[in-house]
This record gives C-alpha cells, structure tokens and sequence, in this order.
C-alpha cells in the first residue's frame, strides 16, 4: 500500500511535473493569503499585512526549491535539466567548446589508440581452453653468453617430459614461424611454417575441423584455414594427400580452424627430436598444467629436476636458470616494454590535456561568476550549481571521447605499423568503456575542482562585485596547472628527442657497402633437387652468365649471406674465440657492393683454397698489418688470405661491424653453405622483372623469396625504429601543442583580467616594452619552473629508452638543450598574442572597462 | 526571514505527525495549531514546514489531498497513514527516551 503510494508520487513528480509545481504554488500562495488574513484580523491595513506576511515567509523562491529538494525524484530531473541547459550554454559558446573537445579528442584518442594495441596484444587472453593453464617453459644453460629467449635444451626436454608430474602435455616448438617454400603444386610460393612435436595440440586443445592430429612416424602437416582456402581451394578431400615442403614429401594431416593463428603460421609440421652427437640445439617448450598443480610447484620441480642432470659437456657446468613464464611471453615478450613505453607516453598526453581543460574550466568558471551569483540567490544551494557545472564538464569530455574514438582509429593503424605482421587487433567493448572511462574521470575530477574554485562563498556574494582578490589566488592555481603542463611536456619531449637523435645517428652510420641502385634476389635451393654443393655452384654460375649478357646491367654477384640477412657463421684456426660470419661469394661480388679492398686483391675465377677477410679481423689477427699471404684453417682446410676488405655492418645498422671471412663460391664443397643464396645487380635500370625472368627459366619450380633493392632492405631494417620515433614525435608534439594552449589561455585571460591594472600602469606612464615585458616575464617564470620540475623527471624517465636507443646516452646533453629551447621558443610564442593585446591596451579605454 | 525551528530536524517530523493524527489539516492549521498547543512559544515558519510536509508524503507516512478549506478555498490537507501511525509511535517512544535522559542529566546536575 506504502510502496504504491511512494511509487505513485514519485512518478508524478517526474512526470506530471507541471501540475506538481502548480499545486506547490498554490499550497504556498494559500498559506500566504491565510498569514495576510490573520494580520488584517489582528487590526493591521490590509497593506502592512501583506508586508508583514511576505517578511514572515521569507523567500518563497528558496522554500519551493527545498520543497522540490525533499521529493527524491527530482535529481533525475535536474539532470535532465542541466543535460539540457548545459547544451544550451556550451552551444553559446563554440569557441570554447571548439578548443575544450579538441584537446580531449586529442588526448583520449591518443590513449585510447593505445589501450586498443594493449588489450589485443598484451590483455586478451590467448584463444585456447584454459589459456591460464598454459605456461612456456624454460631452463637455460648459464653457459650460454647470450640470452636465447625462454628455452629448454632438446636433451632435457625429452628427459622432463619422460618424468614430470606438473604437466599433463608438453610440447616443443619453433622459435617463430620460419619460411619454407612450397613445389609442385601449381605457382611456387613461400610459406610460414612452425615446427612442433607431436603433442603440440593436446597442450593447447585445439584441433582440426577437418581430418585428424599429426600423425604417427610419418613427417604431416596441418594447414592453416586461410592457406586451404587460398592455395588448395577448400578442397573437403585434403588429408592424407602429399606436398612438397623444401622439396621434401610431406603428408597434409588436416586443416585447423579459423581462429587457430599460433606463430601466424600458413602451415603446422610436426618434428622429430633426434638425439645424436650433432643435436644441440634448444627450443620454447609449452606446457598445460595438471588440474591443481600451481605454477609454483611446476617451477620448482623443474628446479629440481635441471639441479639433478647428470654433467654434461656441452652446457654443464654451470648449470641451468630455470624459469617459468606465461605462454603469452612467446608472442608478446619482445612488444611489451615498447607498449609500456608507449602507454606512459599517451598518459603524459592525457594528464597535460586534463590540466588544459580544468584551466580552460577555471576560466570560464571566473567569466560566469554573474550567472553564478545570481542563481544562488534565486535559491540554488552549491551543491546544485556544482552539479550543474559538472554535468557541463562532464558533457564536454564525453564529446572529447566520441570524436576522441574517431581519432583512434586512425592512430591504431599508426600503431599497427609497429607490430609484427599479422597480429590481430580488434577493437572491443573494453576500448570503448576505457574511453568513456576517461572521459568520465576527466569530466567529473578535473571538472569538480574548478566547479568548487567557482562556487565559493567569497564568490556568490559578490553578484555585481566580482571578487578580485579571489581571482588572485585562482591564478595561482592556473599557473600551477601550467607549470605542471610544462612539466610533463618536457619529459616527452625529452623521449622524443633522445629518439630522433639516435634515429639520426643510425641513418649517418656507413654499413660498409653502396645500396643504391642495387637489385637483390634471394633464392634457397631445394635439398631434394640440388644434393650436392657442384649442382649449386652450377646454378649459380648459369644464372650469373645470364646476368652479365643483360643490357643496363654494370656488375653482378652471387653471395651466399647478404648484409643484413642471414647465413653460415663459426670459428677458425688459429681459435681466438672469435666467431666469424661466412660469406661465400662470386668474384665481382666487391665491386657489385661497392666494398672497398683495403690490401692484396678480389677473387677471381680461379682462386682455389683463398680467403679475404675484413680489416677489423685482420686487424685483430695480424696488427702489425701483414695479414696478406697468411694462412688460417676453416672447414678442413688451410686458406691462403689473398686481400683485406673493408669493414660490412653485415647483421644490421645498430650492430658493431662483423668479423668476416669470405670464399669463392666455387671452392666451396659442403651444400650447406650454398643452399641460401643472393643474386646481387648493380643496375642503373630497373633488374627486378629481368632478375625473375632469369630464375624462371632456369628453374620454374623454385621460388624466388624476394626481390628488392638493397635501399629498401636497409630501410626495413631501420622501419621499427622510424615508427617507433615517429610516433613517440607526434605525442610529444601533441604534448607540445597542448602546453602551448595551457600557457595561451592563461595568459590571455589574465591580460583581460588585468587590463584595468595595464591602463593605470600606462597612464602613469609605463611603456610598451614594460607592458610585453609584464607578460613575457610571466610566460618565461611559469616556464622556467615547470623546466626546473620537469627536468628530474625526465632524466629519470628516459633512462627506460636506453635499450632503444643508438649511441646516445639518456642524459645527452645537445638532446635537452634543443629540447628546453623548442619548449622556452614555444611558450614564448604562446605568450605573444596576449602579449600583444596587452601592449595596445588604450589607457582611456581600459580605465572605462568593466 | 524566518529561520527553520531551533528543534531537531526529526523533532518537527514528530510534531507534524502527532498535530495531524487527530484530523486531516492543510499546512497553515498545523503551523498555527503548534503555535497554539505550544503556548506560543514553537512558530514553525513555512521554510520548515513545507518541505518537511513534502519530505513525509514521500516518506509514505502521510497524504495529501484537496478539499474546501473553512474559509471557502481549495487547500491541501495532510492525513496521516497507516505508516504514518506507526512512524509516529516510533518516534513518540524516541522522543520520550530522548527527554527523560536530557531531563534526568539536567536536574542531576
């Protein structure tokens, strides 16, 4: 009975609004009329009673908002209202509300751009049953004097699954999805494929929607759902036919669903593990745990276990750090310091726009003080006003977030950029609450403090006065915000700079050799069809005559481990412990490079048992400089070193010059080091359609990897670096962009604040340059100690960059004084506009002002 | 302006309640009625009274409704409900625990 009734008058407040408002009129109007009554009745005129009977009730206005106040519906009218009004007000001002949506559009896109990349590659958990029972695996041998990523030793690997008790499968698998090709079968093409051993899918208890698991004793494959749509037509019959993966026949198991992309790979080979005398190699191992077994027990018996292998000659003594990780560290390890990097930049960019838009609110607060002052005496309590201010921030920040979802959009394609290929990012429920999420922080905190600043008791009572010595200590809080803006924008900047330096630097450093105007071709020669090193070498040298005869050609060659790719590497006698790369080349491979012989002369034709090796070896070896005639022993034999070239950045630009040794291609005998091999063209033409024709006709079944230029080759090394550079740039230029609104507003607002106080000063007889120098002055202390902030921070900050960065150490120097200049330069531009306005304030003008 | 009553906010709630569970009344009445009662010394102005009226309709203790005043004019009477009646007894027994402590501490003292 209670309840319906309570139901039914609430409803009415909310609904029939009008006629509720109509009887609270005449209920007080009744009880006014009875006041009046009574005092004419007690002897009064009827105009005094009336006086006295208004002074008795007081504020009417005020007792019918707390009237409306005790029925509880009316907040969800108020919103309504101040949804309403709020519109209303932020339409009359589009300039503000222009600015104020730009800088958090600016802002929550950035971020949200970023959280899109983090939640669907750091936070989405991977799509397998039970993902948080899979684990990676791994105990490294301490002997190893580099880090080889999570890895168990193929040996102890065997003996762990043999005997552990924590997991119910394990399985090993590639390091990352290699490149395999793909014959007869139609067009020759390259393939992704992933070596896994046999239980690779009960560990992550996925199977194929079409034919079965690996099978026994015989080397199969699965298929990627894509790779059977596109290259074998979804063909229902699949399994249990053969391909040729590398020339090697392998049977097609089944096909793997849509949404299986482990490793992104086209195809899924199981392997053998062969214990022999030549296996050492090490591999990632998955695991899935028993069901009540934690990962710290499964740790420790692994422990245990690598702490009881017997001594071994290869990776003993030293014994093993065992560790064990999420199975996501397999594909996320490497992005994840760069995504964190990333998230701590957009946070920078979105704490400066937060400072940017409660300034912007303060402002704007101080310019409503009249309509606030009068609303208050109408009746409106503060926390009403503070509502209603907050409901307009709130407003502003959630049309920031819907434009700032636009812009997100575009950034994550930026971002993607930086990605390895094929990762998957959608965009899902959680970015869109994270960016309403933001929004709302932004709305309502940084919103809050300004609506308090702007309803403050001093305030509201001066309706016509407008409280100046208030608007003093509100100054000092914008110029805090800014200072802090400066703060902040000097850490990225910072970042950044440090970034573009090291960019700079690797793009000046000299690989050795000439790219430009190179064309390279890159084959590897099926095992199948080519068995011995005489079958190559015979390839090659059919391929490199056909070269010489092509017009527009100058100079060609054939290199078995291109700069910048890869190939065989090892050690030599006299051992020094140096580990060199191997390079075995045709005899114009030199001049096609353009690498410079330093002594003694390039191979020719007939050199048998030769060797050139670089001038950073031969400097190391021979240091008196009489390397030339010397002899080594490599791969069973002595080699008579003919000449010293100069030095090649043969693994990348960020790496130190590689010891190399070279040989002519056809002295060498193991197959080996052929099967892997570059054509190089030096050409002022374009070779590439040449270069594949060529190949074509020598042999249709191999597929030529790629056909580049040795540019773009360089190029791709340094992409990663360039986007991540690029894009640390623009939200340093964003953060940049932002401080420079922050210090604009402030300053312009307070130079029409003041332009009382400038035309007294002018009229007493201050000068222009007085004037500019007032507002100057300010824009270089808010400046100054925003740097003097920031500066601590930003040496402490970018010391995480080290890993990214090239010959530049964190604190550099030249870096932070062109940083602090960009930044002094552009607070100073800021300021110029207000500055200007200060300077052409009119004495008379700004004495009638107000 | 008339201030809100010195009495505690719940104490005019007991107040009201209590005037009108004889007969319905319309504000004003009840405003004089425990000006009267109280030998002139409550006034209950009608910044107190009128949302505290609101606040119990909403509270579900009491109804409102229109009818013919004495003096011929359409006005809002209050009644109390069955709730009410119960919320009135409750806050009866509060007010008496409440006084006799106060009063007990004070002739102690």
């Amino acid at each position: 009975m209670r309840l319906i009734q309570i139901i039914r008058l609430r409803l009415r407040s909310l609904f029939s609004r009008n006629s509720a408002e109509q009887e609270l009129a005449e209920e007080l109007t009744y009880h006014l009329e009875r006041e009046i009554q009574n005092n004419i009745e007690a002897g009064m005129t009827p105009e005094q009673a009336r006086y006295a009977a208004r002074r008795a009730m007081g504020a009417l206005e005020q007792s019918k908002e707390q009237c409306r106040d005790s029925r509880q519906t009316n907040w969800l009218h108020d919103l309504l209202q101040d949804l309403a009004y709020s519109a209303r007000t932020l339409c009359k001002t589009p300039g503000f509300t222009l600015i104020a949506t730009l800088v958090l559009a600016l802002a929550i896109g950035a971020n949200t751009a970023v959280f899109t990349v983090v939640n669907a590659v750091l936070l989405r958990p991977l799509p397998y049953p039970q993902p948080d029972r899979l684990f990676l695996l791994s105990s490294v041998p301490k002997i190893l004097n580099f880090d080889p990523g999570p890895i168990m030793v193929d040996r102890d690997y065997l003996e762990f699954r043999r005997h552990n008790h924590s997991f119910e499968s394990l399985a090993m698998v590639s390091v990352g999805a290699r490149e395999i090709t793909l014959t007869r079968h139609g067009e020759p093409a390259i393939l992704k494929a992933s070596q896994v051993d046999s239980d690779f899918l009960h560990v992550l208890r996925t199977y194929p929607v079409l034919g079965h698991t690996f099978l026994p004793e015989t080397r199969s494959a699965l298929l990627s759902n894509a790779l059977w749509k596109t290259r074998f037509n979804a063909d229902p019959n699949i399994p249990g036919k053969t391909i040729y993966l590398d020339g090697t026949l392998c049977t097609i198991a089944g096909v793997m669903p849509a949404a299986f992309t482990f490793q992104q790979a086209d195809v899924w080979i199981s392997e053998k593990i062969r214990l022999n005398a030549q296996n050492v190699f090490f591999r990632p191992v998955i695991g899935r745990l028993k069901p009540g077994v934690t990962p710290q027990q499964a740790q420790a018996e692994l422990a245990t276990f690598t702490a009881a292998l017997p001594p071994n000659q290869e990776f003993d003594p030293h014994g093993y750090t065992t560790r064990l990780l999420p199975l996501k560290d397999l594909f996320v390890a490497s992005l994840r310091k760069l995504l964190l990097i990333f998230s701590g930049a957009v946070a920078f960019v979105f704490l400066i726009a937060c400072a940017n838009f409660a300034n912007l609110l303060l402002i704007r607060g101080a310019t409503r003080q009249p309509e606030l002052a009068v609303r208050a005496a109408l009746g409106a309590s503060r926390w009403r006003l503070i509502r209603q201010l907050t409901t307009e921030s709130t407003l502003l920040s959630l049309l920031g977030a819907a434009f700032g979802i636009l812009l997100s959009f575009l950034g994550v394609r930026a971002l993607i950029a930086l990605l390895p290929p094929g990762t998957e990012v959608h965009t899902d429920i959680r970015v869109l609450f994270f960016a309403i999420g933001l929004a709302l922080v932004t709305g309502l905190i940084f919103g809050l403090a300004p609506a308090l600043q702007a309803t403050r008791r001093e305030l509201r009572e001066g309706v016509t006065e407008g409280g100046r010595n208030v608007l003093v200590r509100r100054e000092r809080l914008r110029g805090a915000l800014v200072i802090a803006e400066i703060a902040l924008a000097l850490i990225l900047l910072a970042g950044a700079g440090l970034l573009v330096k090291s960019f700079l630097q690797l793009r000046a450093v000299n690989p050795g050799f000439r790219a430009a105007n190179l064309t390279v071709a890159t084959v590897d020669l099926p095992k199948a069809r080519y068995q011995t090193a005489a079958q190559m070498q015979q390839f090659d040298a059919q391929v490199l005559s056909a070269l010489s005869s092509l017009p527009g050609v100058q100079s060609s060659a054939a290199v078995s481990f291109l700069p910048f790719g890869y190939g065989v590497m090892g050690r030599f006698q006299p051992d020094t412990g140096i580990t060199v790369d191997k390079p075995a080349i045709s005899p114009g491979y030199f001049r096609t490079m353009g690498i410079r012989i330093i002594t003694g002369r390039a191979f020719t034709d007939h050199d048998d048992a030769a060797a050139i090796i670089s001038e950073s070896l031969a400097r190391h070896l021979w240091p008196n400089g009489e390397a030339v005639g010397k002899r080594i022993f490599m791969d069973d034999r002595w080699l008579t070193i003919v000449g010293i070239a100069a030095d090649v950045r043969q693994t990348g630009l960020t790496d130190k010059a590689s010891a190399i040794i070279y040989q002519p291609y056809l002295q060498i005998n193991q197959p080996g080091f052929l099967d892997h091999i570059s054509f190089v063209v030096q050409s002022n033409t374009p070779a590439a359609a040449s270069l594949r024709s060529i190949i074509r006709r020598l042999d249709s079944d191999l597929p030529v990897q790629s056909i580049t230029t040795m540019d773009s080759i360089v190029a791709a090394s340094l992409s990663d670096t360039r986007s991540q550079t690029r894009l640390l740039a623009i939200f340093s230029i964003l953060a940049l962009l932002l401080a420079a609104i922050g210090i604009y507003g402030v300053l312009a607002f307070s130079v029409a604040q003041r332009t009382h106080e400038i035309g007294i000063r002018m009229a007493l007889g201050a000068d222009t340059p007085d004037i500019l120098w007032m507002v100057l002055g300010r824009t270089l202390a808010l400046t100054g100690t925003g740097l003097l902030i920031g500066l601590p921070g930003a040496l402490a900050l970018t010391r995480i960059l080290k890993k990214f960065l090239f010959e530049v150490t964190p604190a550099d120097p030249l870096t932070y004084s062109a940083v602090i200049s960009i930044l002094i330069t552009v607070a100073l531009l800021a300021a110029c506009i207000p500055a200007r306005r200060a300077a052409r304030v009119h004495p008379a003008t700004a004495l009638h002002y107000d | 302006m008339s201030k809100p009553t010195d009495l505690v906010q719940g104490t005019l709630h007991l107040l009201i309640l209590k005037t009108i569970a004889l007969q319905p009344m319309h504000g004003w009445a009840i405003a004089q009625r425990i000006h009267q009662i109280s030998g002139e010394i409550l006034q209950v102005g009608q910044s107190a009274l009128y949302p505290a009226l609101h606040k119990l309709e909403q509270n579900g203790w009491i109804t409102a409704e229109w009818a013919i005043s004495e003096n011929n004019r359409r006005a809002k009477y209050y009644t109390l409900t069955k709730a009410g009646r119960k919320a009135l007894q409750h806050e009866l027994t509060q007010w008496e625990r409440l006084s006799g402590a106060i009063s007990l501490v004070v002739k102690a003292i």
